[in-house]
This record gives C-alpha cells, structure tokens and sequence, in this order.
C-alpha cells in the first residue's frame, strides 16, 4: 500500500471515533426496543434535536387506548410520505422515558397501509437521507 | 471522436468538463472512497451505497429488440446542518454489450426545510446534476440544474394540501436537446376511518427546447431521412447529420430532428388532473388505484421522431411529451420475516403531438404517433439487519401507430442496499 492511502486510512480511522463515542441526551437504545399498534391522533413537525431538521413527530395513541406516546420519524418524512390523522400503524422502535414528558419511540420501522417503512437499521442507525428532491425522470421497471 | 479530443465547433464546456473529471477520477479513485466512508461520520452523515443488476430484452425498446445486461452502482452521503441538508451521490451504470452507453452520473443539492407553525413547513431544494456517457451516445452527456419549492400543510389531521414548483435546465453536448423546464402542482387528499385515502392533483408543465432544429442543408433534402428500422437494432443510422452542435448522434434507431432555416426554440405545455383511492385492508394488505389524464396546451414536439431507451435519460421523450391518459392498479403486501411485495399494472394511451407515425422506411404515415403500453411489475424485497436485498420482474407490451414501436420485452432486476453505518444523529 503506498504510503498516502496507508496515512490517509489512519486519518480515517481516527476520524471515526469520536463519532462512536457522541453521546446525544436521548440515542437509539436497542435494550429498550418495543413494538406497538395505534392509531395516529396528531402529526407536528417538531426541533427535537441541535443540529438537524425539525422532526416529523406522531401522537400515537396505542390500540385499546392504554397510553399514547410520541413517536419520531424523521425530518425527511414531512414532505417525503403523507401521513394522516386516524391511520392505524405498527411502530417497531426504542422507547425512551423522560419524567414530567409523554413517553417517546425514536422509531425504527413503521407500518401501515400494507408497507414496511424502514427509518433506521436495526442498532438504530438512520436510513433516511435528505428530502424529497425530486430525482430524475428515468423510468425504471420494478421501481413500483 | 474521443471524448478528450474536441473536434470542430465539439461543445467546449463538455470537453473541459470530461478532461478534468478524467484526471480527477485518476488522482483520486483510490482516496476518495477512503475518505468518504470514514471521515464522514465523524461530522453526522448517511452514507448510502446500492448495487443493482437489470437484464433487459430491448434495450433500445424498438421492434429491433437488442438485449443487454446492465449494473449499476451507486454511492450517495448526505449531511444534515440543522435545517439544510445537503446530498451528494455518483453512479457508475455499466453496459455490458452495448458498452456506448456506460455512464457515469453524479448529483450535488441541498434541501432546506422551514417549519410555519407545527402543521406546514415550506421546503426548498436546488442541485446540480451531470451525465457522462461514452463513445457513440456522448451526444447524451449533459449538466444541469434544478430549482424546487413546495409547501405543506395539515388542513386538518387527515387532511393534506401541498403545493410545488420545479424548474430544472439542462445543457446536453448535442445541442438539439437544450431545454429549459418548469412545472407547478396542488394536490390535496384525504383519509377515511375506513381506511380509504382519496387524492387530487391538477399540474401545469412547461418545456422549451432552446434550438431544436438543424439548419436548412444547403441541398434540397431527396432522400427520406432514414428510421433504421431495418435491423441495426439501434446502432443504426438514425438521424446523424453534421452539424449537430458538432457532435454526430449515433445512437438509437428512433431519433429524428427536423429542419428550420429559422432556428429559434421551441415549447411544449400541459395541464393535467389525476385522481387515487387507496385502500387499507387489514395490517398486511394496501390497494391503490390512480389515474391520470394529461392534455398539450400549447405548442408540440419539436422533433419528427423520438425514441426512449431502457434506464437511460431520454432527452427527446418524457412526461412534457405525450397527450393521454394513464391507468394504474397497485397491490402491496407486508408480509412476515421483513419482506414486503409490491405488484403493479399500468397502462397508458399517449400521443405525441408534432411526432410523425413512419414507416420502416422512414416515410411519415400521415397521422402523429400513438402509443398504447400494458405494463406489469412486481418487487420482492427481504430486508436484513443492515441491508435489503431485491428481485424485480417488469413486462411491456408496447403498440404503436409508428411500427418501430411495436415491441414487447421482459426485464429482470436484482440488488441491495446498504446504509453505512455512520455517526448516531437527530433522534437516536
């Protein structure tokens, strides 16, 4: 390996770590994962973190009406999906308490409408990636 | 004509483009993958890498069915800073017969995303997007750039109205296809407890091609311009004529400019309406169904013929083009174990105004091109812990008052996606 590339990957390997060790107020826990059903009573898009778009946020209330959570979804999904008021959905995501707050899932799968919405990997690493923009008008077969 | 190797009156803006990507692709192939895949989490990002495998019957979607196999490889980052994003990505499409036609195409934006109360938010978008293909269809290589703003709001909770404005300019090193576009459109939708969406939109578009025709030849034209229906199987003759901006277009069989001693530009407009239902059914099942009804307002085709080749851009046809309508039915299935199908019908009925029905021997039939297509397409996706994998299978059939357009073809799709594991932002 000549030695750029040998002192390049050294620079970003150590690039890397810190990345690792960031420890935001609330992470995407695995240990905490749970899996509901609910009816969506509200959708607000929401600032939920520094440094990102404001959140698409839904107010799910859980089937037999026991409680109601706050589920997160991603900024990119105000524009990129439509989301209604009365959908009933599955959310598969890590929920994370906060006193004196309505329970919260940082959402990792949702379902609804027949589809399977993947938002984040399964240790929680996001999936999404920018906005709508719209993408080139190159028909491709089994895109549907 | 190598692409490094600008001959006369060869578009200048092209042949410094290429060169430089060319020595930039030499100095950096090795370092740039490094850092992108690394470095990037430091500071938050996605990075989103995809392969995909397509076998096609007919390339060229011509009667002349060429087949093909096609791979395309695609690496995308994307950076949040707090209400902007910003998105780069390159793909590498390689053909493996007909090697032409190999490109390499890369995208650079940022959207920003503005919040007007908890219920709406505007969002805008601007990008710059380029293509580079090789050999007999470099006259396909372009650059261009897109302007997007929409708006968004919540009327009531199962109720949305959304408004959106696209304008997008391309320069293409064949100058014929020089364009300047915009489009504008409402929608509004609404969700039933019974689980049933109903959607409208209306929309409005606007092409201009910048100059689209060739100069008068200097000798009265005698012979028909030839539609080389007659076996190249879309290497054929096509319309090549000098002149072309410098560059001679040798690539499809469909392709045919027209003559104008004026010049000038040409534009093309339309309004059209279209409607979906949706149905939920149960937890596993959603049904759709949609159609659209799409008029020209003014204006028509500036070309005699047009051609639209698989899973490449398509400079002489697209959504301005056609008058018609089109049908769609739509089936997806969540099923256990993470995999989802999706199966589709479409068809469609579209004319191209200002497009000549011609004959094999390329003399024009009289009556303006009608195409009728039944499309079916269905998708099996599984997805893993940090990947998706995928099988598609697509079938036309496509009728056409222009007999070169008489063709039927399968396609088979296959690939994955992989989202990088990358820093742990917004939310987790």
């Amino acid at each position: 390996m000549r030695p750029t590339i040998a002192a390049l990957s050294v620079v970003a390997l150590l690039a890397s770590v810190p990345a690792a060790g960031q420890t935001p107020a609330r992470f995407y826990n695995v240990d905490t994962e749970v899996r509901i059903e609910g009816t969506i009573r509200e959708i607000v898009l929401e600032p939920r973190y520094k440094g990102t778009a404001p959140f698409l946020v839904l107010r799910v209330e859980e089937r037999g009406g026991a409680r109601s959570f706050d589920v997160e979804i991603a900024p990119s999904w105000f524009f990129g999906q439509d989301v209604h008021g009365g959908e009933r959905v599955e959310i598969v995501g890590s929920l994370a308490e906060v006193p004196g707050q309505a329970p919260t899932i940082i959402a990792r799968e949702l379902r609804y409408r027949g589809e399977i919405f993947k938002l984040r990997d399964k240790r929680g690493f996001p999936n999404w990636q920018g906005g709508s923009r719209a993408k080139r008008g190159i028909r491709r077969f089994g895109s549907t | 004509m190598s692409l490094l190797s600008p001959g006369p009156g060869e578009r200048r803006p092209f042949v410094l483009i290429q060169r430089g990507f060319c020595i930039m692709i030499k100095k950096m192939r090795r370092i740039v993958p490094v850092l992108l895949l690394s470095a990037w989490p430091m500071w938050g990002g996605t990075v989103y890498f995809s392969f995909n495998q397509h076998a096609t019957e007919n390339l060229f979607q011509t009667r002349e069915a060429v087949s093909d196999q096609i791979s395309a490889f695609t690496l995308a980052v994307d950076q949040d800073l707090s209400a902007l994003s910003l998105l780069a990505s390159a793909s590498y499409s390689i053909f493996r017969e007909t090697s032409g036609l190999s490109f390499l195409a890369a995208d650079v934006g940022l959207d920003y995303l503005a919040p007007a109360g908890p219920k709406s938010a505007f969002y805008f978008a601007a990008g710059g997007s380029g293509q580079f293909y090789r050999q007999a269809y470099a006259p396909f290589s372009s650059v261009g750039a897109d302007l997007l703003g929409a708006f968004k709001t919540y009327l009531a909770p199962s109720s949305i109205l959304k408004i959106q404005w696209q304008g997008h300019y391309a320069v293409f090193r064949e100058s014929l296809f020089d364009f300047l576009s915009q489009s504008a459109s409402l929608s509004i939708d609404k969700y039933f407890p019974s689980r049933t969406t109903l959607k409208a939109d209306a929309a409005w578009g606007y092409k201009y091609f910048l100059h689209p025709f060739l100069p008068e030849p200097i000798e009265a034209q005698t012979e028909p311009l030839l539609a080389s229906g007659g076996g190249t199987g879309g290497q054929g003759q096509g319309s090549s004529s000098g002149g072309l901006g410098g560059q001679r277009y040798q690539g499809g069989s469909g392709f045919i400019p027209r003559y104008n001693s004026g010049g000038g530009g040409s534009g093309i407009g339309n309004v059209s309406v279209s409607l979906l239902a949706a149905q939920g059914l149960g937890d596993v099942v959603g049904l759709s169904a949609s159609a659209v009804r799409q008029w020209i307002v003014t204006g028509e085709n500036p070309f005699q013929s047009i051609e639209e080749f698989y899973l490449v851009q398509n400079p002489s046809a697209d959504a301005f083009s056609w008058d018609g309508h089109q049908l769609n039915a739509r089936l997806t299935l969540a099923l256990p174990w993470e995999i989802s199908v999706k199966s589709g019908y479409t068809y469609s009925d579209k004319t191209y105004p200002g497009v000549d029905s011609m004959s094999l021997d390329g003399v024009p039939l009289g009556s303006v091109r009608n195409d009728r297509r039944d499309l079916v397409e269905t998708r099996l996706q599984k997805d893993f812990r940090r990947f998706s994998v995928f099988i598609a299978y697509s079938y036309v059939d496509n009728s056409s008052t222009d007999p070169l357009f008489e063709w039927k073809s399968h396609y088979v799709m296959g690939g994955f996606e992989w989202n990088l594991p990358t820093a742990r932002k917004g939310g987790v």
